[in-house]
């Protein structure tokens, strides 16, 4: 292998990863304040593509501002479905099963609506970007991945502005710590974990959204990502923004790198190989592997 | 005695049932409502009495497909490629259990879900079954579609026998410990990591054979039909709907999803497991007994109304 082929593949990783983090961040969210494994993560992954794929189609929109409209109309679905599901997604210190099949039973709603809807082809967001490269001697960088990135970055930013510098990220931010010593302190804790899943929910559309500017997608879409996302969620520690990013990066890196090892028929098995190793192998994640590396030290 | 009569009864009807004039389409769907029953009572040995959510057993079932799927064109009697296919599968779900058993609930149900897919990736690329493509059986004997139906119903009765046993015996009690409180558990005497594999184990046999019946009798497998997700799917939801942790929960569950899935599969194929995610909700937020915990709550509700009317003569 080259240099240039490494950094070519370097590159297209850390694209990856970027766009990664903006998919499993949702997933994170609900996981920290509700200990919700939102398995319905799929669904709304794939309704935002269809979102965008149908605003692009027909109002002939822009699929980036596509995307930012996706997070209202998504934050405003989930605060829906947490208020009609109610009193089966209680905010509870454990993961429960019961929860986990109640999610199980959306995603099958929501991706059913979707075959319903759509049918069962693939379809794709084609723009003039999407197969358009931006070369740098023999490096090169597809638009789209770029912009996708760049939008997903953006993303993050106003997310990590939001749980630093308001008082409602700060809440999110303490019920994940404990949410005993919330309520003393004031903090509405229903309300706050009903703005958590629509913030979460948000996210999923909007990242369906960035996700379909790269792949084709059916409403099948959703269920290699959502197990991407719980790999990144799991190897960051479940409940940790900064563990996300960490995450997304070890996932994207493995899956670009992989290439060159194993065949690419095999591909689709490696995320999933990988989470199951860091579940067993690291059940605090990365994080927690390091914090418990230095106790021994 | 009293309790054991309706079931009984079932199966002495089913078993003469096909002297009737049925039609071969009516022994087709029961003939498959038993395998989806026999999964359907596997899967609740580990989901039900052992609390352990599994979105893997596809890999049990198309496991125990493809043992018998090869045994049979090796010249191995059917009926021989059966304990085979069982026992490939408990094999199986001791490789699978052993590292996914330390984690607990939903961590393993999410484990359950990348090992399925895993498994699902390497069948459809394994050359000697024919990847993608899928495999087809060639039997030197003429098809007798009566004989799949006994063995059909074979299967299925061993499976709820199997549960019975299990639920009533030590082993069963320990799961049920394990169930509500795994450190109680523990503390009692229970080793959670060994009780669960062996719950393993009895459920992916039972589903390793329903995978190599169903296999003998569709003739072809392909890794998306036996090792797919829906197919896990569907083994997860019967019990779900039916009943979970209890005997008779998991066999109407595999019943009215046998029965529905052939009727509704053919002609809306997206709408049936739409119909099984509503289900699954409702059931979730309303009735987490499912069928048997409606008919349960029906029962306490005659009996409440006919003591409210009970006057004194």
């Amino acid at each position: 292998m080259t240099v240039v082929d490494f950094l070519n593949l370097l590159i297209a990783a850390l694209l990856l990863a970027g766009t990664y983090a903006a998919m499993a961040v949702g997933m994170t969210v609900i996981y920290g304040v509700m200990k919700i494994v939102n398995l319905a993560h799929a669904g709304f992954l794939m309704m935002g593509a269809y979102f965008v794929y149908e605003l692009h189609e027909r109002a002939g929109i822009n699929p980036l501002v596509a995307v930012v409209l996706a997070f209202p109309v998504f934050y405003f679905v989930g605060m829906i479905v947490h208020w009609a599901l109610g009193r089966g997604v209680p905010v509870s210190d454990t993961p429960t099963l019961a929860s986990l099949l109640l999610m199980f039973g959306l995603w099958l709603v929501l991706q059913n609506v979707g075959y319903l809807v759509w049918g069962t082809d693939d379809r794709a967001i084609l723009t003039p970007m999407t197969f358009a490269t931006i070369r740098f001697g023999e490096i090169t960088i597809p638009k789209i991945g770029l912009v996708v990135f760049a939008s997903a970055v953006v993303s993050l930013a106003a997310l990590e502005f939001v749980l630093h510098k308001t008082w409602f990220g700060r809440s999110i931010r303490a019920l994940i710590q404990n949410r005993y010593s919330c309520r003393i302190v004031g903090i509405p804790v229903e309300r706050t974990a009903r703005l958590t899943f629509g913030l979460g929910i948000a996210f999923a559309g909007a990242a369906g959204g960035l996700l379909a500017l790269l792949y084709p997608f059916s409403p099948d879409f959703g269920r290699p990502f959502l197990l991407r996302s719980f790999v990144i969620i799991v190897l960051g520690g479940l409940e940790s923004f900064s563990g996300v990013f960490v995450g997304s990066l070890i996932l994207a890196l493995v899956e670009t790198f992989s290439i060159l090892i194993v065949p690419s028929s095999y591909q689709p098995a490696i995320s999933f190989s990988l989470l199951v190793i860091a579940l067993i192998v690291l059940p605090g994640g990365v994080a927690g592997f390091v914090a418990r590396r230095r106790r021994l030290a | 005695m009293v309790r054991a009569l309706p079931p009984l009864l079932l199966l002495g009807v089913l078993a003469i049932l096909p002297l009737s004039d049925l039609g071969p389409n009516s022994v087709k769907v029961l003939f498959l409502t038993f395998v989806a029953v026999a999964t359907s009572v596997g899967w609740n040995i580990l989901g039900g009495f052992a609390g352990q959510v599994s979105f893997g057993f596809a890999v049990f079932y198309g496991l125990g497909a493809y043992t018998t799927a090869v045994g049979i064109n090796l010249g191995v009697s059917p009926y021989a490629t059966y304990p085979l296919a069982s026992a490939v599968a408990a094999v199986a779900s001791l490789l699978v259990g052993l590292p996914t058993f330390r984690l607990r609930g939903p961590y393993f149900a999410i484990a359950t879900i990348g090992v399925s897919e895993a498994t699902r990736v390497i069948m459809t690329n394994l050359e000697f079954t024919g990847g993608a493509s899928g495999y087809r059986i060639t039997e030197h004997v003429p098809f007798r579609q009566i004989e799949h139906y006994y063995t059909g119903l074979a299967l299925a009765s061993l499976a709820v026998a199997v549960s019975i046993i299990v639920r009533r015996s030590r082993f069963g009690l320990g799961l049920r410990a394990i169930r509500d409180d795994q450190e109680a558990a523990a503390d009692i005497g229970v080793n959670p990591y060994a009780y669960k594999l062996g719950a393993h184990a009895i459920a992916a046999a039972l589903t390793g054979a329903a995978g190599g019946v169903y296999a003998r009798y569709a003739a072809f497998i392909d890794p998306e039909g036996v090792f797919g997700f829906p197919r896990s799917v569907g083994i997860l939801l019967m019990p779900v709907i039916g009943g979970v942790n209890t005997i008779s929960g998991p066999v109407i569950g595999g019943g009215v999803y046998g029965v529905i899935e052939e009727e509704l599969v053919a002609r809306f194929p997206q709408l049936h497991l739409l119909l099984y995610g509503v289900l699954v909700m409702l059931i979730i937020l309303f009735e987490p007994g499912g069928v048997i915990g409606l008919l349960q709550r029906a029962r306490r509700l005659a009996l409440r109304r006919k003591v409210a009317s009970w006057q004194p003569s």
